[in-house]
């Protein structure tokens, strides 16, 4: 796996190869050892990716949002 | 039924009568908010601001009014016009007669522009490959959905409350932006303008939340004049240059809108959009789990192969030494009786072929030839005589045999004839 933080759909992609590998079967202690940690690491991110889709509810008209924003608008529309 | 002379309470008045079907018809869904095309008869505009005319074609006409202020009313429509409208049917008690009741008009003509319009932008836009274009994929579980739609509208309410029932919580701002008339295309592109500014990971940051990562634009159904702002070049411009996923939900049936075309996704109505792209949180979390437990369940079991091949290997290796030498010992004793036995069929074949040597050389004895009744003849100085080359007559010779021996005299010679 690489540094970068995978977006949850990777990580369910990864998660199940790891799951399906081990229940195939076949290999060593270490492989073993290293692919639970791995998918418990997943699992983990994939959790906590759930729980951070949960958040503020807004619900604004486009002037307020504009004037909130700010100068951020005009950046943009630039 | 009863009969008439049951009614106790006389004729009904003519009011009431004509009150009654006003409501059955006002009522009926049927005959509200139809859009109907026809050509503008006796289009007459009163001084009070209200505008009379008949719609018609060759099957049948209406009377229709449009009362004053209701809406904006294109002046190239003039008697003979051909125009769409959208009405309500009403019956004006005063008269009893039945009218359409018109929220809208549009000449045809305009229309047919419009269509010309949408045609040439979705050529163009397929010259340009955006039709084609290589679609964002779209968040599996997204951290913040924007909704640009009519505030207060009944798509809002639906999405939200459909929002709630897949993910209670879900993190989403709401961007409330006219969905029609003639501002709707600029409030639009001002509201997915907004959706950059919030989907720009950096300033999400700033502003603490996660950065919209899905962008829903919809509106409910209606006429196609009140969904064109979608079929507009500014609002497919903004739409392509969402830097996230983008779903049109525009309720509609009929033709697709350019918004639909080049959306990232496209849903039939603001609801749908929801269906398609909010998860159910139950659904997920059940499946976190089953993969959690068979995650568990596969690594046990493989670290309980380990274990078995471990102590497979132990007990191997308590017994190899002794397996090992049992095995030299046994390949030892293999040897020695291979040795033994090799050297005793050895002896045996030497004593034979001896005893057949010893044989052979008994019966090969000259002393078992004269036993057989040969003589052999010797010359008096010992010269075995196997020829009677060099005899003479009177020549001296012993005679030998198996018990002894006899001198005799040679008397006559005589080569054997060969043809004897």
């Amino acid at each position: 796996m690489s540094d970068e933080i995978p977006t949850y759909s990777d990580a369910v992609q990864r998660l199940e190869t790891i799951v399906s590998t081990l229940e195939r079967g076949g290999m060593g202690l270490d492989e073993t050892l290293k692919l639970y940690e791995e998918g418990a690491e997943l699992l983990k991110l994939c959790k906590k990716e759930l729980a951070a889709a949960e958040g503020k509810l807004n619900e604004m008209q486009l002037d307020e949002l504009e004037s909130e924003l700010g100068s951020e608008t005009n950046d943009s529309n630039a | 039924m009863s009969s008439r002379s049951d009614v106790t309470t006389g004729p009904l008045p003519i009011g009431q009568f004509v009150q009654l079907v006003r409501r059955t018809i006002v009522q009926d869904s049927l005959f509200r908010n139809q859009a109907l095309k026809g050509e503008v008869t006796q289009w007459k505009k009163y001084a009070s601001g209200h505008t009379y005319f008949s719609l018609r074609d060759n099957d049948g006409q209406m009377s229709a009014v449009i009362w004053k202020g209701k809406c904006a009313v294109d002046p190239s429509i003039k008697e003979g016009s051909e125009v769409v409208v959208l009405a309500s049917l009403d019956l004006y008690a005063k008269r009893g007669n039945i009218q359409l009741v018109v929220d809208k008009i549009e000449p045809i003509s305009i229309l047919g522009e419009l269509e010309k319009k949408k045609r040439q932008l979705i050529e163009q836009l397929k010259r340009e490959g955006e039709i084609d274009r290589t679609r964002h994929p779209i968040p599996l579980v997204p951290k913040h959905i924007a909704l640009v739609t009519g505030a207060g509208s009944a798509a809002l309410s639906d999405m939200q409350r459909l929002i709630e029932n897949r993910w209670p919580g879900l993190r989403r701002t709401v961007i409330g932006v006219l969905v029609q008339g003639p501002k709707a295309a600029e409030e639009i592109v001002r509201g997915l303008a907004i959706t950059r500014i919030l989907s720009d990971p950096i300033r999400a940051k700033k502003r603490g939340e996660p950065p919209v990562d899905l962008v829903i634009l919809g509106r409910g159904g209606g006429s196609p004049e009140d969904l064109w702002a979608f079929n507009l070049e500014p609002v497919a411009r903004a739409i392509l240059a969402s830097p996230v996923p983008l779903v049109s939900a525009v309720g509609h049936e009929s033709d697709l809108l350019v918004s639909d075309l080049i959306a990232d996704l496209r849903a039939s109505t603001p609801s749908d959009a929801v269906e398609r792209v909010v998860p159910s949180r139950n659904e997920m979390e059940f499946f976190l789990d089953e993969m959690s437990e068979r995650l568990s369940i596969a690594s046990r079991r493989q670290l309980a192969d380990c274990q078995n091949r471990l102590s497979m290997l132990q007990s191997r290796l308590v017994v190899a030494p002794l397996m090992g030498l049992n095995r030299a010992k046994g390949d030892l004793m293999g040897f020695s009786s291979r040795m033994n036995m090799a050297a005793h069929h050895s002896f045996a074949r030497q004593s034979t072929r001896l005893a057949q040597l010893g044989a052979s050389l008994t019966s090969i004895h000259p002393q078992r030839v004269l036993e057989r009744g040969y003589s052999m003849t010797q010359t008096v100085d010992g010269t075995v005589l196997s020829s009677i080359a060099g005899l003479e007559s009177g020549q001296e010779v012993v005679l030998n045999f198996a018990d002894g021996t006899a001198g005799a005299e040679i008397k006559k010679i005589k080569m054997r004839d060969e043809n004897e």
